[in-house]
């Protein structure tokens, strides 16, 4: 059974004005259980909608989405899905294990339950003396590592990341993509993670989704024979490179499909 | 840190004090002492001793008694007034804040209730409070709900509502719809109820906003306090005791001084109060790196 199955999904905006975007024309894609999927395209090709599609903050103009055989909406009434964004996104007025606890209070866990969860949580992201600091005492790699423990605390089986790493520097970013693979595996999550790195999607990702602009689509989806154990050694495995290669012609291939189009349109315009 | 921020207000508040006392008394040296004339028209105040009498002689008036012959002393009279009121414009203010707050999470709610109601709220405060005073006192007077009567200091506190509500709803408006929009996503995400949103996210992202909203609003109702005390003669207030003063000014110019500086003890009561539950509320927030 998948996880997650996106099937024909097109997402118009505005649609019948002269301001209709495609954002999305018929996307499909199939996730499997503890699957880790990245989306990567150039800026607009719709990663971030098709993610805010998965999660139900938006509904499709055609096509479904199906999270382990139920609708978007009754997974989101189910609380099936974890989100993190580029900006951690704390509550400034909660403690670090208070925030932790958000998704929990929503649920309507007890108290005992959530500090225990909590607590869980602060150990799995190595950060259990925070506890009782405020999210702006910590530093943005800290903050991003909380908002992760949040994500996950209720355990959902689905979690989605909107370029969650993208406001870091690279040794915290190499970092955190380690400790993400290691959460992700001890508690089998599922992923469907979007990045601007190439890198990035070949490291973490189990398959590689390229997408294209106007309109937005896949183009492309590359799977990336890593295995499942992945330490620094991998960042110099010839794999690791054979993956950046097919991915970055993937990108090459939309971004000179994306080129001609404007050229043909500058052509129209003169 | 919070000691430093105290002593640091603290020392702000007694220079300005000090320096107004200053150019007041610079002003008695230097100023006219029968006003100044442009054309005819005065426009410098008059220096002498009637018009401007010395500070020191307001604050030994204080230990003088209300009337020649009496034993009750001034400052007992200018207390138990300013108490009076700041009682009134206590229930004003807590009425306010309730209406202000109520107004405010219905048209965060309801787009067509804020466009429908915030243009009358503003409207209505263009209405002079000097005209509103006596409608309130005569309604709330034909107004007889089973056993309770309404007293007539009820109508004073009511003013005070009126001028605290207008800028508590505005505050708190702005404040609830300062949620960031990817904070109300994450809530979105987790299916959370439009309660637990209002409770969990916009009221503590609203905080920052209601706190300097509350201190217009305290320091709005005791204007309406005073304002309505002045204009029904309502008995027991410093606002009687302004006016009653007053009457005495050319035989006691320094009488009416006291329950005028009565009257803004009143005032720094209410925003010290505010103030108060501002050093409570933002405690665990960021803090500015300014002193
Ligand atoms: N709410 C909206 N209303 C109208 N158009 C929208 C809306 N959201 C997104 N779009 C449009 O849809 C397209 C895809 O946007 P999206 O945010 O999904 O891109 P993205 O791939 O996430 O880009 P980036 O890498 O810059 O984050 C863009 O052209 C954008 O302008
Ligand atoms: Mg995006």
């Amino acid at each position: 059974m998948s996880a997650l199955e996106v099937l024909a999904a097109s997402k118009i905006f505005n649609q019948g004005t002269t301001k209709q975007v495609d954002a999305l024309v018929d996307v499909s894609l199939t996730v499997q259980p503890g699957e880790f999927v990245s989306l990567i395209g150039p800026s607009g090709c719709g990663k971030s909608t098709l993610l805010r599609l998965i999660a139900n903050l938006l509904e499709p103009t055609t096509g479904s989405v199906s999270v382990n055989k139920k609708t978007a909406a009754q997974a989101r009434l189910d609380r099936d899905y974890g989100m993190a964004f580029q900006q951690a996104g704390l509550f400034d007025w909660r403690t670090v294990s208070k925030n932790i606890e958000l998704p929990l209070e929503l649920k309507g866990w007890e108290k005992s339950r959530r500090e225990t969860r909590a607590k869980e949580m602060l150990e799995l992201v190595k950060l259990p003396e925070f506890a009782d600091l405020y999210p702006w005492q910590l530093s943005g790699g800290m903050q991003q590592r909380i908002a992760i423990a949040r994500a996950l605390a209720s355990h959902p089986p689905l979690l989605l990341m909107d370029e969650p790493f993208g406001a870091l520097d690279e040794m915290t970013r190499e970092y955190m993509q380690g400790e993400l693979l290691r959460i992700c595996g001890e508690t089998s999550t599922t992923v469907v993670f979007v990045t601007h790195s190439i890198p990035e999607a070949v490291y973490l990702s189990n398959r590689v989704v390229v997408m294209s602009p106007r309109p937005g689509r896949i183009t492309k989806v590359i799977e990336v024979g890593l295995g499942a154990t992945r330490n620094e050694d991998t960042r110099a495995a010839e794999g690791f490179f054979k993956g950046i290669t097919a991915v970055r012609e993937a990108l090459r291939g939309t971004h000179a499909e994306h080129a001609a189009a404007n050229a043909v349109r500058g052509v129209e315009d003169r | 840190m919070l000691a430093r921020r105290i002593a640091y207000r603290s020392s702000m508040f007694v220079v300005a004090i000090a320096s107004v006392v200053a150019l007041w008394e610079l002003y008695k040296v230097v100023g006219p002492q029968d006003g100044g004339k442009l054309f005819g028209v005065s426009i410098l105040p008059r220096a002498n001793d009637t018009a401007m009498p010395h500070i020191w002689s307001m604050l030994s008036r204080y230990g003088r008694p209300e009337v020649r012959g009496s034993d009750t002393k001034i400052w007992s009279v200018v207390l138990s007034g300013a108490f009076f009121s700041l009682r009134l414009s206590l229930v004003g203010f807590f009425l306010g804040t309730t209406i202000g707050v109520g107004l405010a999470v219905l048209m965060s709610r309801f787009r067509v209730v804020q466009r429908g109601l915030l243009p009358y709220l503003v409207m209505s405060q263009t209405v002079p409070l000097i005209a509103l005073a006596p409608l309130v006192v005569s309604w709330g007077g034909k107004l007889e709900i089973g056993s309770f009567v309404w007293p007539r200091w009820l109508s004073a506190s009511i003013l005070g509502t009126f001028l605290a509500f207008f800028p508590i709803a505005v505050g708190t408006l702005r404040g609830l719809a300062s949620a960031p929009a990817a904070a109300l996503e994450l809530m979105e995400s987790y299916a959370a109820s439009w309660k637990q949103t209002l409770f969990k996210l916009k009221f503590p992202a609203a905080v920052p906003y209601m706190v300097p909203a509350l201190k217009l609003g305290a320091s709005g109702s005791v204007i309406g306090v005073v304002v309505a005390e002045i204009s029904t003669g309502l008995k027991g207030g410093i606002g009687r005791l302004i006016i009653e003063y007053a009457r005495e000014a050319t035989g006691d110019p320094a009488k009416v001084f006291t329950a005028v500086f009565g009257a803004a003890a009143l005032g720094i009561t209410m925003s010290g109060l505010v103030a108060l539950s501002d050093v409570v509320l933002m405690r665990n927030r960021p803090k500015e790196s300014s002193t």
